[in-house]
């Protein structure tokens, strides 16, 4: 009788649906220490400052789609199926603070730091990501799962979002498009504007507030 | 950042097109395969070094900044078909 052999892809989502429980817990968990740790921060926001938390549980075919992605060709190599593991990702279960203006991210990172000592650092590859702050580790709800937070600019995390959800999340196969070194490009400068705008916003908001 | 338009017009310039699902840059003809990662990892004069070596254009020439298996080589060109 003739065997069908699994795809690597076929063992990474069966998984998937295994770890789901402990992605839930990690994600539920984040979300609400890290909403408790800001509540001082959110409770002392003047009018025109910004502070926004949202959580994610990475979905199945993105988490494989990150893992295959991180590899040179975005390859996996059948003859080291053993090596993948989604137990790698470090942003399995996701917590994004948005802030601004952007001396709040600081502040926030300070706290957060505090709360979260042991965790690893895990910079931002983008440079025009411009004053980011992003961390991976554990929490007592699961120590096969990590968890990540990421601080960044109100404008820059909005931009994110779009990006992800207008690009890249209805295709599948437009998955990898942030490769292309014209799309890094028009990114990066995306990305500088908005700092720009945010720069000179909070320079306006200054000038209002000491006249 | 501006060197990212610059090495992308010296691929697109020698017919270089960009696989969206293996984010790699290749040329049929050619029988070359960029990876992402190379290319940023290197400036435009090895860019331009790359593309113009002569591999004798009969199989793959795999320009990664880590030698790939061969297994995995394998599965690029399945891809690429």
């Amino acid at each position: 009788m003739a065997s069908t052999e699994r795809t690597i892809e076929d063992r990474l989502r069966e998984e998937y649906f295994d770890l789901l429980p402990d992605i839930r817990r990690v994600t539920e968990q984040l979300d609400a220490e890290i909403r408790y740790h800001l509540l001082p921060v959110s409770k002392g926001l003047d009018r025109h400052e910004r502070l926004v938390i949202t959580s994610r549980i990475k979905e199945c075919e993105s988490a494989l789609q990150k893992l295959r992605g991180d590899r040179e060709g975005a390859t996996f190599d059948p003859d080291r199926a053993e090596l993948y593991s989604l137990t790698s990702l470090k942003d399995l279960a996701g917590v994004r603070v948005l802030a601004f203006p952007r001396a709040r991210l600081s502040e926030i990172d300070l706290i957060l730091r505090k709360a979260y000592d042991g965790w690893e650092p895990d910079p931002f590859k983008e440079e025009s990501a411009g004053l980011a702050f992003k961390y991976w580790g554990y929490r007592d709800s699961s120590a096969r799962v990590k968890g990540e937070y990421q601080i960044v600019s109100v404008l820059t995390g909005l931009f994110w979002n779009v990006e992800h959800s207008v690009m890249y999340k209805p295709h599948a196969q437009l998955a990898f498009v942030s490769g292309h070194l014209g799309m890094k490009q028009r990114t990066s400068e995306v990305l500088q504007a908005l700092h720009a705008f945010e720069e000179q916003f909070e320079v306006v908001l200054r000038k209002a507030q000491s006249t | 950042m501006r060197t990212l338009d610059t090495k992308q017009q010296i691929l697109d310039d020698a017919g270089f097109s960009y696989n969206f699902d293996r984010k790699i840059y290749l040329n049929r003809e050619r029988r070359k395969i960029f990876s992402v990662e190379f290319i940023e990892d290197h400036d435009e004069k090895a860019l331009e070094e790359c593309i113009r070596e002569d591999t004798g254009g009969k199989k793959w020439r795999f320009y990664f900044n880590e030698e790939p298996s061969e297994s995995v080589k394998r599965e690029i060109e399945a891809v690429l078909g």
